[in-house]
């Protein structure tokens, strides 16, 4: 047995959910078997045998109490939870020639994981535009360190954006589309 | 017949439906998931996101409630409201029946067939 770790880095876009479990499906066969997320962009794969494993994230903000017993019906359903980052649970599960098993069963759920995701970033979207006008002004009587900051939450809001957008494109689409 | 507050949660989903039938005996999760297949005769397969979420909102709307734990499974059971519920359901399902029994050909046809098989 093969103890040698593997570390990749990598940027997740909240939208990007589906490519996430793809690529690591695809480490998978590679034999990079995913062991941890220690921090958000930092992938911990342990060296082993290829494996044909199906990767689905969920996006949760559960109480620790509840926690317990989510992940316990998903282990009692044969999914591995391997991680966790931000709110999303990565889970995984053995898969047999071509199988993609699924961890929501019909449409609705599977919109409502995308909407938990939305609301988070709806929360956080005001509160960096609040914050723009006082860096703004700060930066003037402060100078370039406070610049720096203000450019940084500027970048977060143009990001924050972009998630909401991509989040109701994704939702509209599943709601046509199924 | 059915007062407001039931015909406010119907019709149920299919999944719903099971789910609440299921609960009629207290159960945990994963068992709901392996009853309502069976009670459905393969028709329903649950997966954990989809039955988790179910919990949730069946929880926050009264219809069922957690009556125990075991390690860190919660035990659910249907509610004295979701039992209301549940027959409403039953009692709209009966009437799509009757319907079907009524105005539709292929249907009676299907049924007559069946009789004459037995």
């Amino acid at each position: 047995m093969s103890n040698q770790l593997v570390t990749k880095r990598k940027w997740f876009w909240a939208w990007h959910d589906e490519k996430e479990e793809a690529w690591l499906a695809e480490m998978a066969q590679q034999g990079l078997i995913l062991e941890d997320i220690p921090f958000p962009g930092s992938y911990q794969f342990k060296l082993g045998e290829p494996a044909n494993y199906v990767y689905r994230l969920d996006y949760q903000s559960l109480k620790t109490k509840d926690k317990e017993s989510y992940l316990q019906l998903f282990s009692d359903a044969g999914w591995e939870n391997v991680g966790e980052m931000g709110g999303w649970m990565y889970f995984r599960i053995r898969a047999n020639n071509g199988d993609a098993p699924e961890i929501f069963s019909d449409l609705e759920s599977k919109i409502g994981k995308y909407q938990r995701v939305l609301t988070f970033l709806i929360i956080f979207l005001p509160l960096s535009v609040v914050l723009m006008p006082n860096l703004i002004n700060a930066a003037d009587r402060y100078g370039p360190f406070v610049s720096i900051l203000a450019g940084l939450n500027y970048l977060l809001m143009i990001l924050y954006a972009i998630g909401v957008f991509q989040l109701i494109r994704r939702i509209s689409q599943l709601k046509k589309t199924g | 017949m059915v007062d407001k507050i039931i015909q406010k949660h119907l019709p149920l989903t299919e999944a719903t439906y099971y789910i609440l039938l299921a609960l009629v005996t207290p159960k945990h999760g994963y068992a709901v998931m392996q009853d309502a297949e069976e009670i459905s005769q393969g028709t329903i397969r649950l997966a954990p996101g989809t039955l988790y979420g179910a919990f949730t909102t069946l929880e926050n709307n009264g219809l069922i409630s957690m009556v125990d734990k075991e390690g860190r499974r919660k035990i659910y059971q249907i509610t004295e409201t979701g039992i209301r519920v549940l027959l409403g359901q039953i009692q709209r399902m009966e009437i799509m029946l009757q319907s079907a029994a009524m105005n539709f050909d292929l249907w009676q046809e299907r049924t007559t067939e069946e009789k004459q098989d037995v």
